[in-house]
């Protein structure tokens, strides 16, 4: 596991009038933000309105940087990879960028009716909420922090990732860290859901599936022909026996499952997927390697294909909860009314791993309250939007005045 | 017959898309622009196209000086939800209350000039599904940019929303397909080079809305583009594609009913215009049959056909917009 650990001395990284400063400022921020909130829906209905398939945000990598230059950012490109970037220069040469980032694809295929209903203090629509909030409070920022008259002596880069969620297994945020020529001062993943979120840790986890399928050549006649859906049963079974460790933190989630033709017919495939998580990047593997050993015993028993393979897999890192951008995110969120909740992604992606592997002090931060996740009709409240920008700008404030700075 | 005028007086809404440009070109002409959304329970709708209106047109660039709602007694929350994202909102009944009350679209654009200040008047439907400020701004490029078009129309691809959830790509424009065209080419062909006659955004100076009348109900787009293309020819009229406008996909016996409305409108034009003579005045009544427990039954509708006049022809509005000069009051605004 990677961690990141402050010094001997917070102090230095610091100063508490400095927070206390960034602090009193934020209920006026609130306030200012709101009075453009027009805009700041507007970036989030028409980002959110063009379709973006993992492996197809083309059209919406192009209205991101389109957008970003009407909004005259000083800098708008892309990486190698395609992330779309806007850089709003700082006023130091020497200090290091500060990097905003949310991924810009969603679950949603194109032929989804894409359009956002907007109701009193609602925006409804699929992906609203995962990611299009947040992607629309990244097109914001530049308008936001004109307003509000904020300086800051890093550059400040707004990235959208793309590839992030399911097969994407995070490339995007994988190739941009690992081209990114300087070092990175500090990040803040931005998510739609959940206002009040403060992740500073991230579980390994591993994303697999078993694909089970049984030739109709095969030795077996008709009659006697296994059946993929009960070898997949069976498979199931034995990995509800594994015992898992309480410390480090492990469990099986089994998320997916699909197979067979039709009612009357012995199924001649099936697929399970699931994800290993835990606080251990050992503890993942060892997890695999018995899961593994389960696969290969019952191939070998029933006399079948049954094939295990890795879909994506994310290491295990974290901050620790005195690590001063923890404890300051942590004053921010308070400040504004909100209790500040710590959790593993529930969306097991997560670009905060991928900045903590890097040795990259970040944390990830939901900007509003929301319902029906994942679903076409999701919901994202208005009004805790601008709380939620608050906050972002406050931890963007609070890296710049050197919260993860070393000596 | 100008048949270039397809080629000449139609463009693409990317022309316009520099916003700032037409901010300039607005200000230095000292024009002032109105937009105005008739509404009837659009509450699904209405915020979003304001929000992005108010974000895009008015706040970042001051393309629009106001956004009015005319609405039409809705009975959800169309007006209180306008309202809270900062749009003048009105009900139609409450202006110019003395006047006899109709209840229709027309009306509400008809009496919109009454309450809007803008030279320009941009119409839009209040329930665009996919909108987008392009809808606006590029309605307002050709009228600003070019002298000589006073009045400017959309046309799209229109995807229909055939499910919850699901488009169908392409689609829509049966009554323009098999009315509309069919009664242009019989009596106005120079108008079938508009793509779109039916479509419910356009724009235009004020000196040419208060000067044409206003049917209260669907026959509005049809007599607006016969009595403008009258009074000022063809080379006044131009249109510009919006690419893609999601809309409501209407029933048959829905679009018997508005071509019925429209068909009597465009009798009643031709007719002014001495170009048929009817010996019977057309009826008021649109007949469609239900087929009820194995019998048919008559579904019968009424339309009277009410027109508002020239609202120039109103007191009222002329006192407001064209008050009384060395003491002759102003009735004709300058030719164009």
């Amino acid at each position: 596991m990677t961690k990141i650990i402050p010094n001997n001395r917070p102090e230095n990284y610091f100063k508490k009038n400095i927070l206390s400063k960034i602090l009193d400022q934020l209920p006026s921020f609130v306030d200012l933000i709101r009075s453009i909130r027009e805009t700041i829906i507007t970036n989030i209905v028409l980002i959110g309105q063009i379709p973006s398939p993992t492996f197809k945000e083309k059209r919406r990598i192009n209205f991101y940087m389109e957008r970003l230059a009407e909004f005259q950012v000083d800098e708008c490109t892309t990486d190698g990879y395609q992330n779309p970037i806007g850089i709003i220069r700082g006023t130091s040469e020497t200090k290091p960028p500060i990097f905003v980032v949310a991924h810009l694809d969603t679950i949603f295929e194109k032929d989804i009716d894409h359009n956002f209903t907007i109701k009193e203090n609602l925006i409804i629509g699929p992906g609203v909420t995962d990611n299009s909030v947040s992607v629309g409070v990244l097109l914001s920022l530049p308008e936001i922090i004109r307003r509000l008259n904020i300086r800051f002596q890093s550059n400040i880069v707004l990235a959208g990732v793309i590839q992030s969620i399911g097969r994407g297994n995070l490339r995007g945020i994988r190739h941009l860290l690992k081209m990114w020529p300087t070092k990175i001062r500090g990040a803040i993943c931005v998510e739609g859901t959940k206002l009040g979120k403060l992740n500073y840790y991230s579980d390994g986890m591993t994303r697999c599936e078993i694909e089970c399928f049984i030739k109709a050549t095969d030795i077996w006649d008709n009659k006697f022909r296994p059946n993929a859906i009960l070898i997949i049963n069976d498979v199931i079974n034995q990995i509800l026996k594994l015992r898992l460790p309480q410390s480090p933190r492990t469990k099986i989630t089994i998320g997916k499952i699909s197979g067979g033709l039709k009612h009357g017919t012995t199924a001649y495939n099936a697929k399970l997927g699931f994800e290993i998580h835990s606080d251990s990047d050992k503890m993942v593997k060892s997890v695999f390697n018995e899961i593994k050993d389960i696969v290969d015993g019952i191939s070998h028993e029933f006399r079948v294909e049954l094939k295990l393979k890795t879909i994506s897999n994310v290491n295990a890192s974290r901050l620790n909860f005195n690590h001063p951008l923890v404890k300051s995110a942590s004053a921010i969120i308070k400040k504004l009314d909100l209790k500040p909740e710590s959790e593993p992604s529930e969306t097991s992606e997560s670009d905060l791993s991928i900045f903590l592997s890097h040795k990259i002090p970040a944390v990830t931060l939901g900007i509003t309250r929301g319902e029906n996740l994942n679903q076409k009709n999701e919901k994202a409240e208005i009004d805790p939007i601008f709380k939620g920008i608050a906050q972002v700008i406050g931890v963007m404030m609070a890296i710049d005045n050197g919260v993860c700075d070393e000596d | 017959m100008k048949i270039n005028w397809l080629e000449k007086n139609t463009f693409h809404y990317s022309k316009f898309k520099n916003i700032k440009e037409l901010v300039d070109v607005k200000e230095e002409k000292r024009l002032t622009i109105s937009l105005c959304l008739p509404t009837l329970n659009e509450e699904k709708t209405i915020a979003k196209e304001i929000i992005i209106m108010k974000s895009e047109l008015m706040t970042r660039y001051p393309l629009l000086d106001e956004i009015i709602v005319v609405d039409s007694d809705s009975t959800d929350k169309t007006r209180e939800i306008a309202r809270e994202y900062g749009a003048d909102v009105y009900k139609a009944s409450d202006i110019l209350p003395d006047l006899e009350k109709f209840k229709g679209k027309g009306e509400n654009l008809w009496k919109a000039l009454y309450i809007t200040k803008g030279d320009i008047i941009v119409y839009l439907d209040a329930d665009i599904k996919n909108i987008h400020h392009r809808f606006a701004y590029a309605l307002i490029g050709p009228l600003i940019i070019h002298d000589n078009i006073k009045y400017c129309k959309a046309f799209y691809d229109r995807p229909i929303a055939i499910s919850k959830n699901k488009i169908r790509p392409t689609g829509g424009g049966r009554v323009t397909e098999l009315m509309i065209r069919p009664l242009f080419s019989l009596y106005f062909p120079e108008l079938t080079q508009i793509i779109q006659p039916l479509s419910g955004e356009y724009a235009g100076f004020r000196e040419i809305f208060e000067k044409i009348s206003f049917p209260i109900g669907y026959g509005v787009e049809t007599s607006m583009i016969l009595d403008i293309y009258e009074k000022w020819g063809i080379d006044a009229i131009a249109q510009v594609d919006l690419e893609k406008r999601v809309h409501r996909n209407q029933d048959t016996k829905a679009l018997g009913k508005m071509s019925f409305t429209i068909l009597k409108t465009f009798c009643n034009r031709i007719e002014k215009l001495g170009i048929i003579d009817s010996r019977e005045k057309p009826g008021d009544y649109m007949i469609q049959y239900n087929l009820v427990k194995n019998r048919y039954q008559p579904d019968i509708y009424k339309v009277e056909g009410f027109e508002r006049p020239p609202i120039i022809e109103i007191p009222e509005y002329r006192k407001k917009f064209h008050p009384l000069k060395n003491g002759n009051e102003i009735t004709e605004s300058v030719d164009l």
